[in-house]
């Protein structure tokens, strides 16, 4: 990643969490003065890279991981707003990367009760839960929406 | 990856697919804010697959679960 691609990315970050949602590459172009194509082909290579995903339809920010560009079953309420996180894991990265405490809300994949959990100090008040990780390791960027 | 009640939620989730890895929430939380931490710093520089193992291995992450590609 040269050093252009990794300003754009940071800049794309840091718009992420101004906005509280990913910002289109318009946004993004008036920010940078450069032109929307140009930020496109930025993402591209940025994606290919695994540290942006785009929506292959259309171009937009899918994950900034880890904050999701569109709804999720995760929801995470830190650093005064709701952001949606792209699986369990993200959802305690996103109090990580804010530096933040944090409420995450979600539901048992099993059962759809509600789940709620606070994150103080990095950690969470009900030890009870589990995480489960379908996928190894090795396969996570296959399909990194899946996972 | 998703978060369950208990291993028995699990189980019924997974309906006869192989079970992948589970881990307390505690220790979710532990990876998640090792994992994450640096995202947002204008410092940032992508992490290598080195880097991530020894996160993981930091955690006892180390079966082969948890072995990530090495390109």
């Amino acid at each position: 990643m040269n050093e252009d691609d990794l300003a754009l990315r940071n800049l794309t970050y840091a718009g992420f969490v101004e906005l509280g949602r990913a910002p289109t590459a318009a946004e993004v172009a008036a920010l940078t003065g450069r032109g929307q194509a140009e930020i496109l082909s930025g993402w591209e290579r940025l994606h290919a890279g695994h540290a942006l995903v785009l929506d292959p339809a259309t171009g937009d920010i899918r994950m900034a991981n880890p904050f999701s560009g569109v709804p999720t079953a995760y929801r995470v309420q830190a650093a005064g707003r709701w952001w949606y996180a792209n699986c369990a894991w993200d959802a305690f990265g996103i109090c990580a990367a804010l530096h933040s405490d944090g409420r995450i809300e979600t539901s048992c994949p099993d059962c759809g009760e509600p789940l709620h959990v606070a994150v103080a100090g990095q950690r969470p008040d009900d030890d009870s839960l589990l995480f489960h990780c379908l996928v190894p390791a090795a396969r996570w960027w296959d399909d990194i929406v899946f996972t | 990856m998703n978060l369950f009640r208990s291993e028995e939620h699990i189980g019924r989730w997974l309906g006869g697919r192989e079970p992948g890895a589970t881990i307390p929430v505690g220790k979710l939380s532990e990876l998640a804010h090792a994992w994450w931490d640096d995202r947002l710093s204008p410092a940032w520089r992508p992490h290598t697959p080195n880097g991530n193992q020894a996160i993981l291995g930091r955690l006892g992450l180390t079966a082969d679960f948890w072995r990530l590609p090495h390109p």
